[in-house]
C-alpha cells in the first residue's frame, strides 16, 4: 500500500490532495481506494487535463464510504418500495385492478355502442375461463374500469365547458364538481352494497364491479350535456331521455344475470318472495341511474 | 352591491349542489355514532330489535330484519374503539381549527 501510494504520489500533482482526503476519511479500508486509482492512473497517462476530472469521478465512486452509503441507500429504497407495495396491496388490490384495465379499442367501441343502444344485443352473459372471468378485451359483457374512469374525467371537463359558456366558470368549480360527483358515486356504491347485504344475495359482484357499473352512466351524462350545449334545452331533454332509457335497460339486463337466480334469469317467472325481492332490488338499482343522471347534469344546462 | 349579491347567490347555489368529501366523512362519522349510541337493554330490546330477537331459526335464509339487526350489532361491536379515537381526533381538530 505504501508502494502504490508513493507511486501515485510521484505520478501526478493533483493526486496527493484527493488522495489525502480519501485516506483521511477512512484509514480502516484503504484497499478499495488504492485499487481503483490504478485504473485512473492508466487514464492519467493520456492527458493531464483529462486526468483530474477522471480521477475526481473515480474517487467519488471508489471511495468506500460513499460506496457503502450508496449500497445501503439503494437497499433501503428497494426495501421501502417492497413494503409500500405489500401494504398498498392490502388496501387497494392492484393486481385485481389490472384486470379491469385490460381493454382494447374494439372493446371500448362496442361497449360505448352498447351503453347507448343496448336493444339489439342478445347474449349478456360473461364468459368464464376456468372459473375466472375473462378479461374485458375478449368479452364485451365484462365490466371494466377504463370507460368509467375516462367518462368521469370527461364529465368534469364537459361540466367546466358548459359552465364556461354561461359565464359561471371559475377554477374552483371544477374541483367542486369533481368531488361532488365522486361523493355521489361513493354513496351510490355504498347503498348498493348495503342493499345487497340485506337481501343476502349470493353473487360474485365485487365492489369494483359495482363501481364500474355505477360509472357507466357518465357516458350518457356526457352525451346529454353535449347535446344540450349544441341544441339547447330541448336537445338536452331528448338525449337525456334516450340515454336514461338505454342505461336502464343495460343495467337490468346486466344485473339480472348476476343477482337473480338461474331460473329467473332465463325469463321464467319464478314466484317466490326471495326472487321478487331480488327483482325489486335490480329494478331499484337500475332506476337510480336515470335519477342520478338528471341530478348531476340539470344545473349545467340552462 | 348587486354584483356581490349575485355572486353570493351563485355561490350558495353551487354550495347546495356541492358535496365535498369532507361532508361525506362527517356524514359517515355521524351515522356510525348514531348506530353506536343505541343502547342494547334500554332501547333495542324494548322495540324488539335486541340481539337475541333477530335470529328466527336456522332456516334457509335470514330475512331482512335479521340481517339488519346483525348489522347493527356488528357495527356496535366493531366500531366502538375506533369511534372513540375518531371522535377524539374530531373534537381536538374542531377545537383547534373551528
Amino acid at each position: 500500500m505504501d508502494y502504490s501510494n508513493q507511486s501515485g504520489f510521484r505520478q501526478r500533482k493533483l493526486q496527493p490532495k484527493v488522495r489525502m482526503r480519501g485516506s483521511a476519511v477512512d484509514s480502516g479500508e484503504p484497499s478499495q481506494l488504492f485499487d481503483d486509482t490504478s485504473a485512473g492512473h492508466n487514464a492519467g497517462h493520456s492527458g493531464v487535463d483529462k486526468g483530474p476530472m477522471v480521477y475526481a469521478g473515480q474517487s467519488l465512486l471508489s471511495d468506500p464510504v460513499s460506496n457503502l452509503a450508496m449500497a445501503y441507500g439503494s437497499s433501503l429504497a428497494s426495501q421501502g418500495k417492497e413494503m409500500m407495495d405489500k401494504n398498498l396491496d392490502r388496501f387497494i388490490p392492484i393486481s385485481k385492478l389490472k384486470y379491469y384495465f385490460a381493454v382494447d379499442t374494439v372493446y371500448v367501441g362496442k361497449k360505448l355502442g352498447l351503453l347507448v343502444f343496448p336493444y339489439m344485443h342478445e347474449n349478456w352473459e360473461v364468459s368464464y375461463q376456468q372459473d375466472t372471468p375473462v378479461a374485458p378485451r375478449f368479452d364485451v359483457n365484462a365490466p371494466d374500469l377504463y370507460i368509467p374512469a375516462m367518462a368521469f374525467i370527461t364529465y368534469i371537463l364537459v361540466a367546466g365547458l358548459a359552465l364556461g359558456t354561461q359565464n359561471r366558470f371559475s377554477p374552483e368549480i371544477l374541483g367542486m364538481q369533481a368531488s361532488s360527483a365522486l361523493v355521489w358515486l361513493i354513496i351510490e356504491v355504498l347503498a348498493v352494497l348495503l342493499s345487497l347485504y340485506l337481501v343476502t344475495v349470493n353473487t360474485d359482484l365485487t365492489t369494483i364491479d359495482l363501481v364500474a357499473f355505477s360509472g357507466y352512466k357518465y357516458v350518457g351524462m356526457i352525451v346529454g350535456v353535449l347535446a344540450g350545449l349544441l341544441f339547447g334545452k330541448m336537445g338536452y331533454y331528448l338525449t337525456l331521455l334516450w340515454c336514461c332509457a338505454s342505461i336502464f335497460v343495460f343495467m337490468i339486463r346486466t344485473l339480472r344475470l348476476k343477482i337473480l337466480s338461474e331460473a329467473a334469469a332465463e325469463g321464467v317467472l319464478v314466484r317466490g318472495a326471495k326472487n321478487q325481492l331480488r327483482m325489486y332490488l335490480t329494478m331499484a338499482i337500475a332506476a337510480a341511474q336515470p335519477v342520478f343522471m338528471y341530478w348531476l347534469t340539470f344545473h349545467l344546462v340552462r | 352591491m348587486r354584483m356581490r349579491v349575485t355572486q353570493s347567490q351563485q355561490k350558495s347555489r353551487s354550495a347546495n349542489m356541492a358535496f365535498t368529501l369532507y361532508a361525506l366523512i362527517q356524514t359517515a362519522i355521524l351515522f356510525t355514532n348514531a348506530i353506536a349510541v343505541l343502547h342494547e337493554e334500554r332501547f333495542l330490546s324494548k322495540i324488539g330489535w335486541g340481539a337475541d330477537q333477530g335470529i328466527g331459526g336456522f332456516g334457509d335464509e335470514p330475512g331482512i330484519k335479521a340481517q339488519l339487526l346483525n348489522l347493527i350489532r356488528s357495527v356496535r361491536t366493531v366500531m366502538r374503539v375506533p369511534l372513540i379515537i375518531v371522535n377524539s381526533v374530531c373534537i381536538v381538530l374542531l377545537l383547534l381549527f373551528g
